[in-house]
């Protein structure tokens, strides 16, 4: 989830409004998005929808509060000076990152507070929206820096060039090796051939393309009035929402814009492109998804406190928005500004027939004859791991579902079984009065012969009389409750004691097993009660039954 | 209380001990009078005086015991009586002594000491050495030594209460080898209140009374006779620990009785899901954040899964340009085998598309899944390796957002017990519109429910076959879980403590 950190009294500013906290909490509420902490005038809100990136600057969030509120309505106004300044791309970048779009803003001069808040747009749409650098970065330089017309070109990995914080060149590819931002995004440059780079007029390298800037050419700071903005991507869509978006933010702080003509070796186009779409959209649509029925003029009026333009049944959708792809999207903005809370609830009036899944009658049956049998229900989580499941039970791994990405060992893979988990728990409570007999119910997965989950339930009963044969009662007496035919039959298994361990059989097929815990076992978990245990695979027996 | 009702609430230890505590007196005392187990007479002394019939003073006091040399003596008389006694008819070689007294060479030393230190016998050397008793020593004889007279008394003896020459008499008798021994000792001593007084006036019965009602009893008819001991029913007995579902599973049971209760027909799904159906399916781009190799797990083996190819081919150009549903799509270029990978299921929603997609699904109809998720995170206070979440869907032809509405107030009445919502607008990239549910708890203010919102054509239609209005909608449940049972730290609803099992609370 962005977030982004701006002056309370710039977003007022910037609004025309002076706004109170709890306006401010309400309005939020359009956008998304939530406060998320306030320090002095100093305030932090998060967003919730990761599709609006116009919003991840306060510029944008004004734009949007001051439909909202009625001050400005409808498309937002924004004039573009065409320039001649040129970028020209050069067709290797093609395999790469084939796509850039820029603009020149001039005349305000940059105070801490501004190039912070560029900094941060910078940083949240190249980071999050652009993927951490892979779909779009962002650059930003001194426009009196550089000379047009800049080339968007591969470079020699030899070729030398002052990176931003460094005192002396270095070659692209020692950038990757030597510099934070190398190491942090060169996995991203995976051509050996040549580096995407901009080199301007003067054949100056500006930036490493997606790495880093120039230190003498692709530096802002504080005073510098003027500057050059790119985006460079995998995603031209993406690479003109960025542009479309930061010229909004820099015309609404004051900054006058320039094009920028990209040349591509089979065309050119204007940027930023400021392409608005048009979606035709009626009433209609409105009442279908939301129920309501509005009168005239009123959806233009929705619509344009959400800064759609809106005429004849046709929406207008701002050039710095591209989630908007079907017309339920602007639908749900109609109804945003409508109001969520202004719905008359409407209740359900179908019939419907109600029922648990097929599995669970048998399921619940089977923890109330075991909570019958005075066991004590647990419930674990499934995520576990193999040393727990099979080394210290002293049993082999069947077949494990294994993480491949997991945080910490102790929950990297998926139980195959559930008995180790319930000794672990005995384990725990050494100094709670005996007799412990407690059982667990839920899914376990194994990936042999295939893939497949089965739902078990197993129980153990520690005390110091605990022996097999109160564990085939208890099993026995269980099974026959549900009508099963239950036999059993002679079964070793590393952690039982062997004499003393039977396979469960219900019409001649194998549910389960059960027998007297090892000592050995009972030594890895620290236990000094014997205790008696039983594991069925009731998925198993649900078949069987069944038929 | 009524003296007649307390009498017959009587328990047989305690009607035996009643009548001998005429006397305040020591429950040793009340051992050797009883003929009780000394935990039988505390245990009679502890219901007395929970029925206010007697004050047992427990002060602790320095008492005399006897130690087994004084207790034989006490019975068998001193050795320095018998030593006198034997020197009386003449004197006596000191090699004779032990022989003649039958007294072991032990005691001969220490009356040989003893003796002549009072001046009750003499040593002559003549031949051999020999002990003659002296006029003094005779006179002893004929009373009783002052070390016999204490002897006489009842042990243990509070020392606070002997004269000053019985307490020297003792001082004497301590440096004597297991004769008596002081200590400092709790002594439980038990003595008649008013109540038990009056007890004790209107007789306590004993043969009358029944107090196990045993099969023999029956059987015999003895019963008709007797009288039953009345039961002091209110005095604390302790606990049993008998089976019990587990608190959170049980509140889950209560869950989804309700969810069926209200026309939903549960769904169910696999912990382990391809990427297909855990998101692809819900319309969530291939490069939507939440699909980072740092938000889901993945698995080292099977990596990926099967997959119906016709599905995956409506999805796809859904994805990609929309396809058939009036859509955009999301302009990328969907990759197929990326949909086969294998994740663990990451949200409860993953189950919906199966359903939506089966040859089964009704219309109208009302679904929900009540499941075990899991999310790349670390684990702590909030965060656990896997949590519960419980969703599902609603799908009917002309439902509108104010259907949705209406389900979740009834949600919030059904969950939270409140009528009063607040609805926000949400994100969530299969709802369009999408909302959060906020409710009002009566105790705990305003908190979030769950999210919801209806489903996007582009999820419906690839796998429904047509558009057709759905309401979708989540709950967290292990968050509802926490306020129902009272719990602060979200790992107590997997909790490992028996102890905190067996005393929680089931409803």
């Amino acid at each position: 989830m962005p977030s982004i950190t701006f002056s309370f009294d710039d977003l007022c500013l910037l609004v025309g409004k002076r706004l109170s906290e709890a306006e401010l909490t309400h309005l939020l509420d359009y956008a998304k998005a939530e406060l998320d902490s306030k320090f002095g005038s100093e305030i932090t809100v998060k967003y919730n929808d990761t599709n609006q990136p116009y919003l991840w600057c306060v510029e944008g969030l004004a734009r949007l509060l001051k439909g909202v509120l009625g001050r400005q309505k409808g498309l937002a106004k924004i004039t573009l000076k065409k320039s001649a300044a040129k970028i020209i791309v050069d067709k290797r970048v093609r395999k790469l990152r084939p796509y850039i779009a820029g603009f020149i803003a001039k005349g305000v001069k940059l105070d801490d507070y501004l190039l912070k808040q560029l900094v941060q747009m910078q940083e949240k749409l190249s980071s999050n929206f652009g993927r951490k650098r892979a779909k779009i970065s962002i650059g930003t330089y001194p426009l009196n820096a550089l000379e047009f017309p800049v080339h968007y070109k591969l470079a020699d990995p030899l070729e030398k060039f002052i990176p931003l914080s460094f005192h002396h060149s270095v070659s692209l590819r020692e950038v990757l090796d030597k510099h934070e931002k190398g190491k942090e995004f060169g996995h991203l440059l995976k051509a050996e051939s040549g580096y995407p780079v901009l080199v301007d007029a003067k054949k100056d390298i500006l930036s490493l393309i997606p790495i880093i800037n120039s230190e003498q050419s692709g530096r802002l700071v504080v005073g510098d009035d003027s500057f050059f903005f790119e985006v460079t991507g995998t995603d031209e869509r993406a690479v003109n929402l960025v542009a479309n978006s930061a010229a909004f933010a820099c015309f609404e702080r004051g900054f006058e814009l320039h094009s920028l003509v990209v040349e591509y070796p089979e065309r050119k186009i204007v940027t930023p492109t400021l392409t608005t779409t048009r979606m035709k959209f009626k009433e209609v649509e409105v009442e279908k998804l939301l129920g309501i029925k509005l009168k005239a003029g009123q959806l233009k009026s929705l619509l344009e406190g959400l800064r759609y333009g809106y005429a004849n049944g046709t929406a207008v959708i701002p050039s710095y928005r591209h989630d908007v792809m079907h017309a339920v999207d602007i639908v749900e903005d109609a109804a945003i500004m409508y109001g969520y809370g202004n719905f008359e609830a409407a209740p359900l009036t179908s019939f419907t027939v109600g029922n648990i899944k097929p599995m669970q009658r048998m399921i619940d049956t089977f923890r109330e004859l075991w909570v019958g049998a005075g066991y004590q229900e647990v419930l674990s989580p499934v995520l576990i791991n193999k040393e727990l499941l099979y080394g210290k039970m002293h049993v082999p791994d069947k077949g494990t579902v294994e993480l491949e990405n997991f945080v910490s060992m102790t929950y990297s893979c998926v139980r195959s079984w559930v008995l180790p988990i319930l000794l672990e728990i005995l384990s725990k409570n050494k100094h709670v009065e005996y007799p412990q007999k407690i059982f667990e119910q839920g899914v376990v997965t194994l990936r042999a012969p295939d893939l497949h989950d089965e739902e078990h339930i197993a129980g153990v009963s520690a005390h110091s009389l605990a022996t097999f044969t109160e564990g085939k009662q208890v099993v026995q007496s269980i099974l026959q409750s549900v009508g099963a035919l239950v036999e059993f039959e002679e079964f070793e298994l590393g952690c039982f004691i062997p004499g003393r361990a039977a396979n469960v059989l219900v019409n001649g097929t194998h549910i389960g097993f059960l027998g007297e815990i090892h000592p050995q076992v009972l030594d890895e978990f620290g236990l000094s009660t014997p205790v008696v245990a039983t594991e069925l695979n009731l998925s198993k027996l649900h078949e069987i039954i069944k038929k | 209380m009524d003296v007649k009702k307390l009498g017959a609430s009587l328990h047989q230890y305690e009607r035996r001990v009643l009548p001998e505590l005429a006397h305040a007196l020591s429950v040793k005392e009340l051992v050797a009078k009883t003929g009780l187990k000394e935990v039988e007479v505390v245990r009679a002394l502890q219901w007395l005086e929970n029925k206010k019939a007697i004050v047992v003073s427990t002060k602790p006091q320095e008492w005399v015991f006897l130690e087994k040399n004084g207790e034989e003596y006490a019975e068998n008389g001193l050795p320095e009586r018998r030593f006198l006694t034997v020197l009386q008819e003449k004197p006596l070689p000191v090699g004779k002594l032990a022989e003649k007294t039958g007294l072991n060479r032990e005691e001969v030393n220490i009356c040989l000491g003893l003796l002549r230190q009072r001046g009750f016998i003499l040593l002559l050397k003549e031949k051999e050495l020999s002990a003659k008793i002296t006029d003094s020593g005779r006179k002893s004889l004929q009373g009783p030594f002052s070390e016999e007279l204490l002897l006489q008394k009842k042990f243990p003896v509070e020392l606070a209460g002997l004269s000053a020459a019985e307490r020297k008499v003792v001082d004497e008798l301590r440096k004597r080898k297991s004769m008596v021994r002081v200590d400092t000792q709790v002594i439980k001593r038990a003595e008649l209140t008013e109540v038990g007084k009056k007890l004790l006036e209107a007789g306590v019965r004993d043969d009358n009374i029944i107090d196990a009602l045993t099969p023999q009893i029956l059987v015999s008819g003895q019963w008709k006779n007797k009288s039953f001991r009345r039961f002091d029913v209110t005095s604390p007995v302790p606990n049993v620990s008998f089976g019990k579902k587990q608190p959170y599973r049980a509140f889950l049971d209560q869950v989804r009785q309700k969810f069926v209760a209200l026309g939903f027909q549960e769904m169910d799904g696999p912990v382990v899901e391809t990427e297909f159906w855990n998101m692809d399916a819900l319309f969530m781009p291939q490069f939507h954040s939440a699909r980072d190799i740092h938000d889901a797990y993945y698995i080292k083996e099977p990596k990926a899964g099967k997959l119906d190819e016709s599905i995956i081919k409506r999805v796809k150009s859904a994805h990609e340009t929309g396809g058939d549903t009036g859509s955009t799509g999301w302009q990328y270029v969907f990759d197929v085998e990326r949909a086969k990978k294998h994740v663990l299921r990451s949200q409860d929603t993953a189950i919906s598309p199966r359903t939506l997609a089966s040859k089964d699904l009704k219309i109208p109809g009302k679904y929900f899944q009540m499941v075990r998720c899991f999310r790349h995170d670390v684990i702590d206070a909030t965060h656990l390796p896997d949590f519960n979440q419980v969703g599902g869907f609603v799908i009917e032809e002309q439902m509108t957002f104010r259907h949705l509405t209406g389900l979740l107030k009834m949600f919030a009445q059904e969950f939270a017990q409140t009528k009063e919502i607040k609805l926000v607008p949400g994100y969530f990239p299969f709802t369009e519109p999408s909302v959060e549910l906020y409710a009002k708890h009566p105790q705990l203010g305003w908190i979030e429910l769950g999210g919801a919102g209806m489903f996007r054509p582009e999820l419906v239609k690839p796998l429904v076959g047509r558009h057709v209005q759905v309401c979708a909608w989540g709950l967290g449940v292990d968050r509802l879980g926490m306020f129902n049972l009272g719990l602060k730290d979200i790992r107590s609803l997997f909790s490992s403590d028996i102890d905190f099992l067996r005393k929680s609370r089931v409803m």
